[in-house]
């Protein structure tokens, strides 16, 4: 029997093509894990602030800004008047710092873009891993060195996990560490 | 062929010449007969080809314009962007994110003016408790007083000013133009009338305000009504002992109670102090203290329900029931009086056919008790049988169980039905230049023979302030709306020995002002209205006239701070109660012996009040407590009467008074008199919004100013079958009482398990003896090594209100679903408290049951879920992951309890077209709990955010988690401490105690499923013969 063209296509062409759009989809996939993940995003924001400044340079504690983070679920951004506490004298002249006076005197809000999420269904609690002697790093990355703040690690449940699970090894400074609970409520209610 | 040619000769027939289009065809022109036979002219589609037309077809242009669409929108958008954090610009000092703040306030949410505590997140208001200082309710507060909360945020709220325009119409104006028109109204009145119509004020500030009012405006009138009142019961009590009101009752010292027609667990003075008291005669740790409760009530009540002894009297025949009671006392030598010797106990027992041991035994526990009982009588009742019980309480002695440390204290006095009467006709005789609702709805509350809304047309102008739209808004000329409970200042007398306080937790949502700031701006002491103008006043007012009297060493700054951190303030007050019964009085018991054919009994509804709640969904989706309907209300009738009148439920009934009538639905109720309709108003509703609208039917047309004993007794009613029916709906049908199978089911399968005290007495492990030895299981007993939550449930305490239920949507997001959704059983409630009736229908004994899910160890509805959605958690609940679940209800079918609930739609979106999606709503949702979508299934979970909150302040404090950290919104809510919550592993804490209480079960423990719930057994204090 003669071979057709179907034929043809059927044995050498059609493996061929799946074979390459596999490939191409796995490599992808894990290619771009991280960055569908949000790793890496490093937004521009309203006001130039460098977290490598106040927090490496200057060593400002965490906390003087983010004051909730031992107390409540959300670490919370500062208000645009903890900055004044030191740019109402420091630093006057510098064009960012004139645009967060603006923001300060009309009472605008500061819209910064925001960088870590986790789903609304997930109830990530800041407090109780501060309390526990997590580091901000751990989770946030090198802060200090960051001049401009981007995504360090996923946030992604296999993440969280991944820590809960062996606490041990991926915080190896904290001796007493227990293992982090693994039941779904403890963050879905 | 033929068929052609006959329709073609058929058409060219002479058409009628009597009419005529045109002369060709008056002349049969044959070229227009032709035409007349095709629809358009030859040549209509020429010079037109679909050719010449552009390739693009109007679908591929929608294509191209939806797909470009797409495209723009997915080249545009970065997908990473998680949008933005927005922190204050001045962080106020009180607020953390994620952390609640509670300010405590007052509730005006109906007169009695309990304290409140309000739970905010960021500025918001999302739950409300009771006071635990305030000490009228002790941080409790009633269903209503919680569900006010969605008042606030009700999108319907009204959000400027309305004035009616010549075609009948509101136009919205600002505050500015109609502060102006009204004032000239008010300053032209000359020697015209101005008349303030509003319910009971409470706040003495409020009041002097009005003063103030009064002496600005020549001619003021205030008017003070309340729909429900104890005008009779005070005014009996001041012919009976001189002067003042009916005092407050030690109800925690009673060892006998009989309340006749009197539901002060329900509707009938403060639920929450009553229901606290009584309860305490019910703990299982002090049997010896142990009450008895009787009963005489025409339809079974709250209070009813939870009877030792109930026996079902038409309210008219209570006084001769009382005098014949005095009698057979005296008979036993407990007075002297002749009065009564015409009553006879048996004659009267015989004539109603009423159970001669229930007497028997009332009769002997009343002597035994002298002193120590206490006899109630519902404040609905006429006068001679108030004074009659007076009377009854002086010869038993049981005026010791009158309270001598505080006593009520209306700031103002109800006016008299001759006042409003006056009112009526000065407004009929045009000298009223103005009338202001000052927060009250008369058009739909005033007796109907006033004739309210037909006078009110002769008013010079008619202004309403109001939190939203009613009745008496929709007829005014003005509508001026005011703040809500939780945006306004204020302060409350209603007891003696303190004062509660009112403060704002939210600013105004819209462009109300506050009540009492509008009555001053008028009056121009304190210039025009801002936000601060009555709070000025009230500080004014407190340091000036309170603050003085009160002694305090501190300055008033620092005094009225902390008296708003406790939201009450203690003054030292004496109480007067008259003790020097006056025997003159009882002249007044004449003898009443003719009884109508049909009584009608009047009563406040429990869910919506005197209808001020009609338009939350919240009170609305309530199950009655006894009936369990929701969404309506019905005529209540005996099984008898029924039979009689040749009815079943949902048939409507016509009830006729004089002039009026009401058709209304039949709802037959065990333990109901024969004879006698009672009807809950509040309802009917015509001007409520989209949820209270038309819900129910409007009963209060046969509310008269005349009234022969009562104005809530209604006698001589005719009752006729109507015709039709009207569909009621219940979350709990009642099982048939004939049929054996059924017949008091929950009591074989041990659902319902109880004893009597002597029971108890003689073998207190007689539960523990009924209850089945450990069951094998094929599943391995997991290691619960730290907290493990339980609940354990008094049922001795439990006294089925059901606020619990309230507590609970508020906590955690439940939604309302709406009357048709309750019908097909998928109202969301996590909670419910079943009723069950055992014993014949005519006097049947009650038992509730609380039902929630039961966080078994071995949960049914764990092993079923195909994507592990719901699975156990190590600190023993039985978790729900919303997120997770995929909507198959197969938990639901396979549990025992039947305490899932799943959202057949989104909720939100579907009650009344997505009034809960309103953006005004979001902000009631607590944030710590998800807020679930169709196809979801959700349950109770202990309120877990309440238990990882727990869990993180122990975190954060590094120490062991306690069961005592944790209450839940059911717990916090209950008014009899029913509800007790822990730690199970905790032998030593209190909670334990319940736990591991001999009269403790499971519910349907033979499934060997091991709940955490435990039961404990109601135990009723019957005579020993019938134990």
């Amino acid at each position: 029997m003669k071979n057709s063209l179907l034929d043809y296509i059927l044995r050498a062409r059609l493996p061929v093509t799946i074979f390459i759009i596999i490939a191409s989809f796995t490599l992808t996939y894990f290619a771009s894990r991280a960055e569908r993940d949000g790793v890496g995003y490093t937004p521009d924001q309203p006001i130039n602030y460098s977290h490598k400044l106040h927090a490496g340079e200057m060593k400002i504690d965490c906390q003087y800004c983010h004051v909730a983070v031992e107390k409540s679920r959300h670490a919370m951004v500062p208000a645009v008047a903890t900055c004044m506490n030191c740019h109402s004298v420091a630093r006057k002249d510098k064009p960012d710092i004139i645009k967060l006076k603006e923001y300060y005197d009309e009472g605008k809000p500061l819209r910064w873009k925001r960088i870590h999420r986790v789903p609304d269904y997930a109830y990530f609690n800041h407090s109780v891993h501060v309390n526990k002697g997590i580091d901000c790093t751990a989770c946030h990355g090198e802060i200090t060195k960051m001049e401009k703040v981007g995504q360090m690690n996923s946030f992604t449940m296999g993440s969280c996990l991944n820590c809960h699970r062996n606490p041990h090894e991926k915080l190896p400074e904290l001796k007493n560490v227990n293992l982090g609970p693994e039941y779904c409520s403890a963050c879905h209610r | 062929m033929s068929q052609d040619k006959l329709e073609s000769n058929e058409n060219i027939k002479q058409p009628d010449s009597n009419y005529w289009r045109s002369f060709n065809e008056l002349y049969n022109d044959p070229v227009f007969i032709e035409n007349s036979k095709h629809e358009f002219y030859n040549g209509v589609t020429d010079g037109f080809s679909p050719n010449e037309l552009s390739g693009l077809s109007r679908r591929k242009f929608l294509a191209l314009l939806g797909a470009s669409a797409a495209l723009a929108g997915a080249g545009c958008a970065d997908y990473r962007d998680k949008g933005e954090i927005i922190p204050y610009n001045q962080k106020p000092e009180e607020v953390t994110l994620g952390k609640p703040t509670y300010y405590a306030s007052t509730c005006t949410g109906c007169s009695l003016s309990c304290g409140i505590l309000i739970k905010t997140r960021e500025g918001r208001p999302i739950k409300i408790d009771g006071n635990p200082d305030h000490p009228v309710n002790q941080g409790k507060i009633c269903a209503k007083g919680q569900a006010n909360i969605l008042n606030l945020y009700d999108p319907e709220r009204l959000s400027t000013p309305l004035r009616r325009n010549n075609l009948g119409y509101f136009d919205n104006i600002s505050w500015e133009i109609a502060d102006k028109e009204i004032l000239n109204k008010l300053n032209q009145a000359g020697d015209k009338e101005i008349a303030i119509i509003t319910n009971q004020i409470t706040s003495p500030s409020g009041l002097k305000i009005i003063e103030e009012f009064k002496s600005k405006f020549s001619k003021v009138n205030v008017y003070t009504y309340d729909l429900f009142n104890n005008s009779i019961k005070d005014s009996a009590w001041a012919k009976s002992y001189g002067s003042g009101k009916f005092p407050l009752i030690q109800w925690d010292a009673a060892k006998v109670v009989l309340s006749l027609e009197g539901d002060f667990l329900g509707v009938d003075g403060n639920k929450i102090e009553n229901a606290r008291l009584f309860s305490q005669g019910r703990d299982i740790d002090a049997i010896e203290k142990f009450n008895r409760l009787y009963v005489v009530e025409g339809n079974m009540s709250l209070t009813g329900m939870n009877a030792d002894y109930r026996m079902r009297l038409r309210p008219d025949a209570q006084y001769e029931f009382v005098m014949c009671l005095i009698n057979e006392l005296s008979k036993r030598g407990i007075s002297s009086s002749i009065i009564t010797s015409q009553y006879s106990l048996q004659d009267f027992a015989k004539r109603f056919s009423l159970p001669g041991k229930f007497l028997n035994h009332l009769v002997n526990d009343l002597i035994a008790n002298r002193g120590k009982a206490i006899v109630y009588s519902g404040s609905t009742l006429p006068e001679n049988v108030h004074i009659a019980v007076n009377y009854l309480n002086e010869i038993l002695g049981n005026t010791s169980l009158y309270r001598k440390d505080s006593t009520i204290q209306q700031a103002m006095d109800l006016s008299l039905t001759d006042y409003l009467k006056n009112l009526i006709s000065s407004l009929d005789d045009g000298k009223v230049a103005a009338v202001i609702h000052y927060d009250s709805n008369p058009a739909y509350h005033l007796p109907s023979d006033l004739n309210y809304r037909k006078a009110l047309s002769k008013a010079g102008v008619v202004i309403t302030l109001t939190v939203s739209e009613n009745e008496s808004s929709a007829i005014s000329d003005y509508v001026l709306p005011i703040h809500h409970n939780f945006e306004s200042w204020g302060d409350a007398k209603t007891r003696s020995g303190f004062y509660s306080l009112l403060q704002p937790v939210i600013s105004p949502i819209t462009d109300t002002r506050q009540k009492e700031g509008i009555l001053l701006s008028w009056t121009g002491i304190a210039g025009s209205y801002d936000e601060t103008l009555y709070h000025k006043y009230l500080l004014n007012n407190w340091e000036k006239n309170i603050y003085p009297g009160l002694n305090s060493k501190m300055s008033f700054q620092q005094f009225w701070n902390s008296a708003l951190h406790d939201g009450i303030v203690l003054v030292d007050e004496k109480v007067n109660i008259s003790t020097e019964f006056i025997s003159s009085s009882l002249n007044e018991l004449k003898p009443v012996n003719k009884y109508s054919d049909y009584v009608l009994v009047l009563k406040e509804s429990f869910a919506l009040g005197d209808g001020r709640f009609a338009n939350n969904g919240f009170m609305q989706e309530l199950p009655h407590p006894v009936s369990k309907v929701t969404w309506d209300n019905y005529a209540a009738i005996s099984e008898q009467t029924s039979k009689e009148l040749n009815v079943k439920n949902n048939d409507l009934i016509e009830v006729k008074s004089g002039n009026n009538k009401l058709n209304i639905p039949v709802f037959i109720q065990p333990g109901c008199a024969d004879r006698m309709i009672e009807i809950e108003l509040g309802y009917g509703r015509e001007k409520a919004g989209v949820v209270g609208s038309s819900v129910g039917f409007n009963a209060n047309s046969f509310i008269k100013s005349q009234f022969s004993v009562s104005p809530w007794i209604i006698e001589g009613v005719s009752v006729t079958k109507a015709g039709g029916t009207y569909n009621l709906v219940s979350t709990q049908e009642h099982h048939a009482f004939d049929i054996e199978r059924v017949q008091d089911l929950h009591k074989k399968r041990h659902i319902i398990q109880e004893g009597t005290l002597e029971t108890y007495k003689k073998n207190p492990k007689f539960i523990q003896d009924n209850r089945k030895h450990e069951l094998e299981s094929v599943y391995k007993p997991f290691p619960y090594d730290g907290v493990k939550w339980g609940m354990a449930i008094d049922m001795n305490k439990c006294i089925g209100c059901g606020e619990c239920i309230v507590a609970c949507n508020v906590e955690n997001n439940v939604p309302i679903v709406g009357k048709d959704q309750v019908e097909k059983g998928r109202e969301m409630h996590w909670l419910r408290v079943d009723r069950y009736y055992s014993g014949t229908i005519n006097e049947p004994s009650v038992s509730t049951q609380i039902m929630l899910c039961q966080q078994c160890d071995q949960a049914p509805c764990e092993n079923v879920c195909p994507v592990v959605a719901t699975n156990h958690s190590p600190d023993g609940l039985n978790q729900m992951v919303y997120n997770r679940c995929v909507g198959t209800r197969y938990c639901s079918n396979n549990c025992p309890y039947k305490v899932r609930r799943f959202n057949y739609f989104n909720f939100r979106d579907h009650f009344r077209d997505g009034y809960q999606e309103q953006p005004l709503l979001a902000l009631l949702n607590n944030p710590e709990v998800t807020v679930r979508s169709r196809g979801v299934m959700e349950k109770c979970t202990f309120c877990l955010q309440r238990i990882s909150d727990a869990r993180s302040d122990a975190i954060r404090e590094n120490r062991p988690l306690k069961g005592s950290d944790v209450t839940t919104a059911c717990q916090d809510s209950c008014s009899t401490n029913a509800i007790k919550f822990g730690d199970i592993n905790d032998l030593e804490s209190d909670f334990s105690k319940f736990r591991n209480h001999e009269l403790g079960y499971y519910v349907l423990e033979e499934l060997n499923v091991k709940p955490n719930v435990t039961y404990l057994a109601r135990l009723r204090n019957t005579h020993s013969e019938e134990a």
